[in-house]
């Protein structure tokens, strides 16, 4: 087992690399999906990008 | 030195030259109509990667490795499972679209008005303003060590130059590129930690060689450590022993869990566009996560073999005990000059990202929740630029002061500390905020202050660790702390989490929900 003899290492090793392939293949899967939500009206994400930079400027 | 030097000048010049690209880049609205603001996937992987992963992960949890081995691996899975995947599509996804809906840009401002309540956003600012400081002390307290064996120089000065260059860089618009320095120096942590990922495993004979030769070491684990539960590099403590719920509920479920918490990277899903942004950039992420942690712990776990093998003497005793100096002992010894130079490089980086991200996160606590919103009732003034300023000086200080207070072997306990605080008082409210509609905002004050107090109490009479440190439990009561095995070595997090969870839920049930437009204000995207 990878040099391990203790299976719980041995699992946390492994399922270390495979949460990783997880994500790659979620990513990949849906890489898509979510693209335009409101049809094109962002009179609010540009209300929020202007408090946004006030908010940045404010700090040194 | 010559390579320290050109090393770190062409670092700090493309790190400038982000920075100044960063700022361009936000300084118009228009450029976001321009879609200028729109967010790479590799940019924001690396960009949330680097600033989650600090030097805290690579000094603190490596050294950590060293003594107890490959059990840590267990925190490469959390880190990835739960501080990627369940971080983005369980709470960043809601996050964003609540952030933009709420009209929210702080993660107190998204509980606050979340749950129409000032209190909520004012009490959440103070927090992360008074104890962050613990974290970004550990993050630099990280590559001070690295520097104070390297250069060999006293840590008191290697930590005092390197806040004052910390300090340069956020005074003097670091802040304002955030994003690009913070990408730009992601790639440079995962290509060294790659190396010596692979340079650690290669020259031990592969994988599974590596492996064996430190299960071979077993017999030299320290014997206090031996009689406590510690069964050896390559195997899990004995079950519920002293060192196993230290292992599991601090160092795992810690910094685990508490993650979701962290108010520096909640903040980062509100700058995103789309879900597809967030979607595409969770495998880049993840990647970066198992290849600086994954890579740091497993390689602080072999620096047993290494050391044994050539010093006949384990790592833990080379650095007289200090765990935070075992990763620079190990790179500092096994590596060439040049090499070395290269990953004091790839650690300012880690630091600075993660440094930088949680100073912005200070200043706008103070300014944003605690200053404008809890203050001066939502009034936005000019002063705030001021107040804001002195707030982030006053917050370099107080990092400068606990730094050089805090005892040797602090890295990773100051980490978990906070992310567990975090954690405790957060999750339940950031959770059903984003997922109940029923909520109330006496539940969500009721949480917050529960969680955190009992963090607190369990911290400073119960958990021996803090309690003996902090010494508030001896004076009371002249004892080390109140409880017995296996309290004492339960984490806070594990105690103040369930119980803040549960008062969200009973108080919820009994009082008046929010107010019905604001919900659905909230969730209208949801």
């Amino acid at each position: 087992m990878l040099g391990f003899s203790d299976p719980w290492v041995f699992a946390g090793f492994i399922v270390t690399i495979l949460s990783a392939v997880f994500c790659v293949i979620y990513g990949a899967l849906n890489r898509n999906r979510g693209g335009i939500e409101k049809e094109g009206d962002f009179r609010e994400e540009i209300q929020w990008e202007r408090e946004e930079i006030e908010l940045i400027e404010k700090l040194p | 030195m010559f390579y320290l030097i050109t090393f770190t000048l062409i670092y700090l010049g493309i790190t400038i030259y982000f920075s100044y690209l960063g700022y361009r880049r936000t300084v118009t609205v228009s450029d976001y109509l321009l879609a200028g603001r729109q967010v790479h996937p590799l940019t924001m992987g690396l960009s949330y990667g680097a600033t989650y992963i600090s030097t805290s992960a690579i000094i603190g949890f490596g050294g950590v490795s060293a003594l107890y081995g490959f059990s840590m691996s267990w925190l490469s899975f959390l880190n990835i499972m739960i501080g990627v995947w369940v971080a983005f599509v369980v709470f960043g996804k809601r996050t964003r679209k609540m952030g933009k809906a709420l009209d929210a840009h702080t993660f107190p401002e998204l509980l606050g008005r979340r749950y129409e309540s000032r209190f909520i956003q004012g009490f959440s600012g103070l927090m992360i303003l008074v104890f962050m400081p613990v974290y970004t002390a550990a993050v630099l307290i990280g590559i001070s060590r690295f520097i104070e064996v390297y250069l060999n120089i006293p840590f008191s000065t290697a930590y005092l130059a390197f806040l004052l260059i910390t300090a340069c860089f956020v005074i003097w618009g670091g802040l304002k590129g955030v994003l690009y320095t913070s990408a730009f120096q992601g790639v440079i942590m995962v290509v060294s930690m790659m190396a010596i990922g692979v340079t650690a495993y290669w020259m031990l004979g592969g994988i599974s060689a590596a492996h064996r030769s430190l299960e071979a070491l077993t017999p030299f684990v320290p014997e206090a450590l031996k009689q406590a539960g510690h069964r050896g590099f390559t195997s899990m403590p004995e079950a519920f022993s002293s060192v196993w719920w230290y292992v599991i509920t601090t160092m795992i479920m810690g910094v685990g869990i508490g993650v979701i918490g962290q108010p520096q990277l909640n903040v980062r899903f509100m700058t995103l566009k789309s879900d597809r942004e967030l979607n595409r950039s969770i495998p880049f992420t993840a990647i970066f996560i198992l290849f600086t942690t994954g890579v740091a712990y497993a390689v602080g776990a072999l620096t047993n073999v290494y050391f044994h093998n050539t010093y006949t003497e384990m790592p833990v005793q080379a650095v007289q005990g200090n765990l935070d100096k075992i990763i620079p002992l190990y790179i500092d010894r096994f590596y060439p000059p040049w090499f070395v130079a290269l990953f004091l490089v790839s650690l300012m980086s880690a630091a600075m990202s993660a440094g930088s991200s949680q100073f912005h996160a200070l200043g706008t606590s103070l300014s944003r929740d605690i200053f404008e919103q809890a203050l001066l009732k939502g009034r936005s003034v000019a002063e705030t630029t001021i107040v804001t300023r002195i707030g982030i000086v006053f917050s370099i200080f107080a990092t400068l002061i606990i730094g050089l207070i805090l005892p040797e072997s602090i890295v990773a306990v100051a980490t978990a500390f906070f992310f567990g605080l975090c954690g405790a008082t957060f999750i339940p409210v950031y959770l059903f905020g984003l997922y109940w509609r029923r909520g109330s905002k006496a539940a969500a004050k009721a949480s917050i202050l529960s969680g955190f107090f009992t963090s607190l109490i369990w911290m400073l009479l119960f958990h021996e660790h803090e309690s003996a440190a902090f010494g508030v439990c001896g004076k009371l009561f002249n004892v080390k702390c109140l409880a017995g095995h296996p309290w004492n070595m339960i984490d806070p997090q594990i105690i103040a989490l369930p119980i803040s969870f549960i008062v969200f839920v009973v108080v919820s049930l009994l009082t008046r929900p929010v107010r019905e437009e604001t919900v659905k204000k909230a969730f209208v995207h949801i």
